[in-house]
């Protein structure tokens, strides 16, 4: 028997020594048109780590993740209210750049997008954006992300063909080498592997891993073998709210909140 | 056993039916394209040679061509195109991209609807009031302009159908990587949907190349080679409009081959638009 009181707690969250905080969220509230998606949610993700968002479908982990670059800002129904504060600026700020914010934070969504162009010109794109460079170097900084995304072996000698005739899996390393390619801070990866096989999807994590040591990582999963093996820190959210927050393996193996634990063990969602 | 023989046996003598009158529309559809290809076929042959691409439009009895009316016409369809091109392409980029489903867009989307529909004549005469009765004068110009105001909504409405048959996910890849909204659309948008956009230009050049109403009022006809739009301009369909109704045979047999002529620049036209739209976004 646990001789430990049980006090289960309604919510939970790790603070981060400050020193190691890369992006801070503090209350954040999101409506789509009105109907509120997130409901104060305050959080910090750490530098050169990664951090996994996980629970339920609906309960706003993608609505998180896209408020960090502010992939909203596209829609005029959607709204967010509170701070991320990265490196200590607010980005939702009225007078932020959106445009540069964006170059500073990459981002992989669930299905693969790659351009209707050649995976040279692919991966090339968001640098030509904002780094007017010589031919030679912008090889360079090609090969050197296609490498990183693990991608490169399979394409160099086909750079010149479009990056459609890839396999599913090769485009999402592909979307991957884009994203690195203009060298941004964060990287944001929106259940990036829900549309690939078992063995792109083990690549796709070897890269990750592989990227963690540059970057700041959030990925939003619906595997929680993922996030358990990839990330440093994991939240769970339900219904608009982050319910927990810790040291992945904490909340893996000895999750505070009752919510948390009923999900993990696979008792709803 | 019998019980239910009853109701199935209705069901099979009613589709037998229905099929027997899909079977006569089609025919009858069929056969009306048949006989009016092979009119033109058998009449416009006969009228079809060199002459008809190095003469202009003869006087009765002598001999001619149709180069006049057939320059006239490509002169024409290529100003009209290029201008309908142009606003067709960016009024659906900015139906699709910008305007949605907002009150405006809606407004716009219903009114470019209305004059996608309307009748070419009334362009005709809309243009005729505005251009040639104010300049006092027919002009190819005019007639461009009739042409283009029924090429445009045509492709403002197919460019803004493929426009929105592309991902959302493509264009937001795309933001994200800090691109904006008009070098998204312009490399990614675009480019993603080039094939569609093209069909439907090329779907509008073939619905303009054979418009007689608005020519009527707008370039009326040219007896003589004439490449200057501010006069009035030769060009096919006005032509085989008077031949035809005219009293010499040489006439008419101009008249068959310029409509043969029209006739085959649509199927060429439409089929390279098949080929087109049946090509895109493999992956």
């Amino acid at each position: 028997m646990n001789v430990q009181v049980e006090t289960p707690q309604e919510t939970a969250v790790l603070e981060l020594p400050p020193e190691t905080v890369k992006l801070q969220i503090k209350d954040l509230n999101f409506f789509y048109s009105g109907k509120q998606a997130l409901f104060d949610v305050s959080v910090s993700f750490a530098a050169n780590a990664v951090t996994a968002l996980i629970g339920p479908s609906g309960c706003g982990k993608s609505t998180l993740l896209r408020t960090l670059n502010r992939m909203y800002s596209l829609y005029p129904g959607q709204k967010a209210t509170g701070q991320v504060l990265l490196d200590g600026v607010d980005v939702l700020g009225p007078r932020v750049d959106v445009a540069a914010l964006r170059a500073r934070i990459g981002m992989v969504f669930q299905k693969p997008t790659p351009f209707p162009m050649s995976i040279f010109d692919n991966v090339a794109y968001g640098v030509r954006l904002y780094e007017p460079m010589s031919k030679p170097d912008l090889a360079i900084r090609v090969e050197e992300s296609l490498r990183r995304a693990a991608l490169w072996e399979e394409v160099k000698d086909k750079l010149k063909e479009s990056g459609l005739s890839l396999s599913g899996g090769q485009q999402q390393r592909l979307c991957v080498a884009r994203g690195i390619a203009v060298r941004p801070e964060i990287l944001l990866l929106d259940e990036p592997a829900s549309a690939l096989d078992p063995i792109s999807t083990a690549r796709l994590e070897e890269t990750i891993a592989e990227l963690k040591r540059d970057y700041t990582i959030v990925i939003v999963t619906h595997n929680m073998g993922q996030a358990a093996r990839l990330s440093d820190h994991t939240g769970f959210m339900y219904l608009g709210k982050l319910v927990e927050f810790g040291e992945t393996e904490q909340l893996f193996t000895s999750p505070v909140t009752t919510r948390a634990r009923d999900y993990i063990t696979g008792r709803f969602g | 056993m019998t019980v239910a023989t009853g109701p199935r046996l209705s069901r099979r003598i009613s589709e037998g039916v229905f099929l027997v009158f899909c079977w006569i529309a089609t025919l009858v559809a069929v056969l009306a394209l048949a006989a009016i290809l092979w009119s033109l076929l058998s009449q416009g042959i006969g009228g079809l040679d060199l002459n008809i691409f190095t003469k202009s439009t003869p006087a009765p009895g002598s001999e001619g061509g149709l180069l006049n009316a057939i320059l006239g016409s490509l002169m024409m369809c290529a100003v009209a195109m290029v201008a309908a091109v142009i606003v067709g392409i960016l009024a659906g980029t900015w139906l699709s991209e910008f305007a949605r489903d907002s009150y405006y867009g809606k407004v716009i989307r219903f009114l470019n609807d209305v004059l996608l529909s309307a009748p070419s004549i009334l362009v005709g005469l809309f243009v005729y009031y505005i251009l040639v009765a104010p300049l006092k004068g027919f002009s190819g110009f005019a007639g461009a302009v009739a042409l283009a105001l029924i090429a445009a909504p045509v492709i403002t409405r197919t460019t803004e159908d493929v426009l929105r048959l592309q991902p959302v996910a493509l264009r937001e890849a795309s933001v994200a990587l800090g691109a904006p909204m008009w070098r998204t659309i312009l490399a990614v948008i675009w480019k993603a949907a080039r094939a569609g956009m093209l069909t439907g230009a090329l779907l509008a050049f073939a619905r303009i190349s054979g418009e007689t109403a608005p020519l009527l009022f707008t370039a009326l006809n040219n007896q003589f080679l004439s490449l200057d739009l501010t006069k009035p301009t030769a060009n096919l369909p006005v032509v085989i409009f008077n031949f035809a109704l005219s009293a010499y045979d040489d006439w008419r047999r101009l008249a068959w081959a310029g409509a043969m002529l029209i006739a085959a620049t649509v199927l060429t036209v439409t089929v390279v638009a098949r080929i087109l739209a049946r090509e895109p976004n493999r992956s």
